[in-house]
């Protein structure tokens, strides 16, 4: 037997990967390309990974200006430098 | 020496340490060691003894556990002993010290005849223990056998309390004082360990025996009375309440008077109201379900708005129907007031056909009434405009987005504005953006027209996520939960497979 997409004990899985939404978002955008089973879920683990990003820059812009908030425009200035990083 | 076997309804100490006593014949270990020193022997006998004690103390508010406490400690001192230590000789001792029938009667604590068997061998035993005990009635009983002799053994006292020395001051000394300490203080801490089990066991009953719940009988005449107070009470404003949620709006003016010329008969009103209540509820029960007055009774003890509710229906359906049926059932139950439980069936069987008759219109009066919540959806909802439209679009991408947004300030370990929120869902909708387009190329380039995992790599490396120090399954066994992982690392399984095939 190889595999179980579920674990034994817990079928809930902590932080699912929005698969519907993602495969949903693609096809609007593209809808003349097909998504492949797997890869909706490295464009989540992408999503994850550019929201960490975000999330240090615009901490790291709050802490510089001694802010215990994080406010807006340290979250503009931190999404311009990682989109700018993202584009790829 | 207590060697009779008593009768195991009440598992004293005594019979517990009896019991050991007979079943520990034969430790042969303990004769070998026979030859220990003095400090040795006492070393182990003072945590043992204090064992003991303790556990003593411990089965006067437990039982159960003095078996198995005291059968330890017959193994722990199967070391060290003299002959006159042993722990036969020791149990037997408490046995000797302990009284008869300990926890109802603390006069028969002291028995100096028993107390002078004691001797030097029970001196060790438990009277470190009995220096945890700290009871401070330990003054008044102090009427130890003068006789006491005390060997002269120095032992390690591990705590000596102030009380103990307290002890030792108030006991007559007839010998050195530690071994008086010891033996009157053995005595006189296991006396009050038998002495004083009304207060630990009177401690203990609430943890181990649930005191039975002491109700008050439910007096029915007072709970008809308080309905009746209630209903007058609220009458007025529950006919007001009430008005607006009947679906058939009856003139509910006139049925205020027929609550209120009832009410020269309380008790009869009070009745009525729990025919009523009970011919209600049985209604939206379900029709034809005789049950038990007490059912009711005690049914409208805890929602009397409902009785009220209930009245305040009930009086609708009889302004509706003919008075006559009313008031039949006023001069009915008037008469019938002592005789509750014989008229009230006959009652409710008149009141049922005259339920029935409208079972279309009452039902939905009466679930309207069931629960005062639910009055106001129905109300509602038919009049709510329905948003249709770009629903579609919106608020499923909307809810996406906000996922990730609240991803964002679980990253970010610091509070965050709400305005903050809204433009990272503008970020990641650009975002978004990006991907698909990189994608889209991705693909071309490789001749392709589906997105593969291959493309989705090359994305992060060009964006500079996976990097030759960090690969891609390094991240994807960082960032995702094991199930995914199992989706897309491969990975050797029994029979030669692997999963996902590559």
């Amino acid at each position: 037997m190889a595999f179980s997409t579920t674990v034994a004990q817990k079928k809930h899985v902590k932080r699912k990967a929005p698969r519907g939404f993602l495969k949903r978002v693609f096809k609007r955008r593209k809808p003349h390309l097909r998504l492949e089973t797997r890869s909706d879920l490295l464009i989540h683990l992408n999503c994850l990974l550019f929201v960490h990003r975000l999330a240090e820059e615009s901490r790291t812009n709050a802490c510089e200006s001694k802010c215990g908030v994080i406010k807006k425009d340290h979250v503009l200035s931190a999404a311009k430098v990682i989109l700018k990083k993202s584009r790829g | 020496m207590a060697d009779r076997y008593r009768p195991d309804s009440e598992p004293t100490t005594r019979t517990l340490l009896q019991r050991v006593l007979d079943t520990a014949d034969l430790r042969t270990p303990r004769r070998r060691r026979s030859r220990r020193t003095l400090a040795q022997r006492t070393f182990l006998e003072s945590p043992a003894s204090k064992r003991l004690s303790s556990q003593t103390k411990t089965t006067t508010r437990r039982r159960s556990h003095g078996a198995r406490s005291v059968v330890r400690l017959a193994h722990v001192q199967a070391n060290g002993d003299l002959e006159e230590q042993t722990p036969r000789t020791l149990l037997k001792n408490i046995l000797l010290t302990a009284p008869e029938s300990s926890i109802v009667m603390p006069d028969s604590v002291m028995k100096p005849v028993e107390v002078s068997k004691v001797v030097q061998s029970s001196r060790q035993e438990s009277s470190q223990g009995s220096l945890e005990l700290q009871l401070p009635e330990l003054e008044p009983s102090l009427t130890l056998a003068p006789g006491l002799p005390a060997p002269g053994k120095r032992k390690q006292r591990l705590r000596l309390s102030v009380f103990q020395q307290e002890v030792n001051q108030g006991l007559t000394r007839s010998q050195e004082p530690p071994g008086n300490a010891d033996v009157s203080s053995l005595t006189s801490s296991l006396s009050l360990t038998f002495a004083t089990p009304l207060q630990p066991q009177s401690v203990k009953r609430p943890g181990l025996a649930r005191r039975p719940l002491t109700r008050r009988a439910v007096d029915i005449g007072a709970l008809l009375q308080g309905l009746r107070d209630n209903s007058l009470a609220s009458a007025p404003p529950a006919d007001i309440v009430l008005e607006d949620t009947q679906p058939f709006s009856q003139p509910l003016v006139g049925c205020s008077p027929s609550v209120h010329h009832s009410l020269p008969h309380p008790s009869h009103i009070g009745i009525e109201d729990t025919e009523r209540a009970v011919s209600h509820r049985r209604q939206s029960i379900g029709p034809g379900q005789q049950s038990h007055i007490s059912l009711p009774c005690s049914e409208l003890q805890p929602q009397p708005p409902e009785v009220t509710e209930a009245v305040g229906s009930q009086e609708v359906m009889e302004a509706r129907k003919s008075k006559e049926s009313s008031e039949d059932e006023d001069t009915s139950g008037r008469p019938a007031g002592p005789e509750l439980a014989s008229s009230t069936p006959d009652l409710l069987k008149t009141k049922q056909p005259h339920q029935f008759l409208e079972p279309p219109s009452l039902p939905p009066g009466v679930a309207v009434l069931s629960s005062e919540p639910l009055e106001s959806m129905p109300v509602r909802l038919p009049p709510r405009p329905r948003t249709a439209g770009p629903r579609h679009h919106q608020d499923p991408y909307k809810a996406g987005l906000s996922y990730y947004a609240k991803l964002f300030s679980f990253y970010a370990k610091m509070p965050m504005e709400k305005k903050a929120l809204e433009i990272v869902e503008k970020c990641l909708d650009k975002y978004f953006q990006h991907l698909c387009n990189d994608l889209e190329v991705f693909a071309d380039h490789a001749g392709r027209k589906t997105v593969k995992v291959e493309d989705l790599e090359l994305l992060m490396r060009r964006q500079g996520l996976v990097t030759d120090q960090i690969s891609l399954h390094v991240l994807v066994e960082r960032h995702l939960p094991l199930e995914y992982r199992q989706l897309l690392i491969p990975c050797a399984f029994t029979g030669n497979s692997v999963f996902p095939t590559q």
